[in-house]
């Protein structure tokens, strides 16, 4: 039986079992192959960077006499690749990695091309470190599911990943989609994967709430709120 | 924004300008959108924390968002407001930025 999260002293603990565990593990696992980004992160940011954009540093990539393209140049002609990106993407990326202009496909091509792999970088980065805050709870340790202050933010971006991927497989795009999923939930059938689908968006929803208010110094809400 | 245990009615109220906090010469703004899944204490912390504002600042920013479907959370130069707007991505808020009209 699954604890919400409360702060103790410098931590925030909440208590969830083995099969909530491997749930919650399983969902942020399909985030984060979703959100995989091309380059790996290998811990150095400025190596992360560099690879990024699209530009080795190792030697025998290094072809003599060639120029990298230039980041910083925006008048080169690339709207033609630029704009085959936007096709065959998962819609749930779209979610994820939503256009960062309306209006204009050009700038928001553009600022996708130079933000969407640190975004993957950064997104998966956070993941991971839910995924191994949850490994590292055990039976032995009373299924406490223990974050200190830097792993909090990230365990609450990562359920939020999990959470927009989750709602964009169920359609959830609206408040008023919101409200006719729940709706559903009174008359749909034991069986129905969108049942387990939404009650499962609806542990995450708890358990984020209780990890916002604590790492805020509050108080879970009042129901009446 | 999705509130547990508040009513979801539906949004009718059309929007028609963003909010006064904008000053003439920094054109550019970041807004933040409405959507389902962001929960209204977890937007209210990622102002807190991104952007360092007054709680009470964060939470009328919030309301906004939730009520009226979007708000202006910050202005300046493009360069900041795409900084802005990455950032805000990252924590999962659906952020654009545009030219101030």
């Amino acid at each position: 039986m699954a604890r919400a999260f409360l702060r103790q002293k410098q931590h925030y603990v909440a208590l969830l079992d083995a099969t909530e565990r491997a749930m919650v593990a399983g969902l942020m696992e399909q985030t984060r192959l979703i959100l995989a980004p091309e380059v790996e992160s290998t811990g150095d940011p400025f190596t992360d960077l560099v690879a990024s954009m699209g530009v080795s540093l190792a030697i025998e990539d290094q072809v003599e006499g060639e120029r990298q393209p230039d980041p910083d140049d925006k008048s080169s002609g690339e709207h033609d690749s630029d704009s085959s990106d936007f096709t065959d993407r998962d819609p749930a990326l779209d979610r994820l990695l939503p256009t960062a202009h309306r209006g204009d496909d050009q700038v928001a091509a553009e600022f996708r091309r130079l933000t969407e792999e640190g975004l993957r970088q950064r997104k998966s980065g956070n993941l991971d470190v839910a995924l191994r805050a949850l490994e590292a709870a055990g039976t032995a340790s009373g299924d406490r599911v223990v974050l200190d202050a830097e792993q909090a933010p990230a365990f609450l971006m990562a359920l939020t990943d999990v959470r927009l991927l989750l709602g964009e497989r169920m359609g959830m795009r609206t408040e008023e989609d919101a409200a006719r999923l729940h709706d559903l939930m009174e008359t749909i059938a034991d069986d129905d994967p969108l049942g387990y689908a939404l009650a499962w968006y609806d542990f995450l929803t708890w358990m984020q709430e209780s990890l916002t208010h604590a790492v805020m110094g509050e108080s879970p809400p009042e129901p009446s709120v | 924004m999705f509130a547990p245990q508040l009513s979801l009615a539906p949004l009718t109220e059309e929007v028609t300008s963003t909010e006064e906090i904008v000053s003439p010469d920094l054109p550019w703004v970041t807004i933040v959108w409405n959507d389902p899944v962001n929960l209204m204490s977890y937007v209210t912390w990622v102002f807190e924390t991104y952007f360092a504002y007054p709680r009470a600042k964060c939470e009328k920013l919030m309301m906004d968002v939730h009520h009226k479907g979007r708000a202006v959370v910050s202005n300046g130069p493009r360069e900041s407001m795409e900084r802005d707007v990455e950032a805000l991505q990252g924590y999962g808020l659906w952020a654009t930025f545009e030219k101030d009209r």
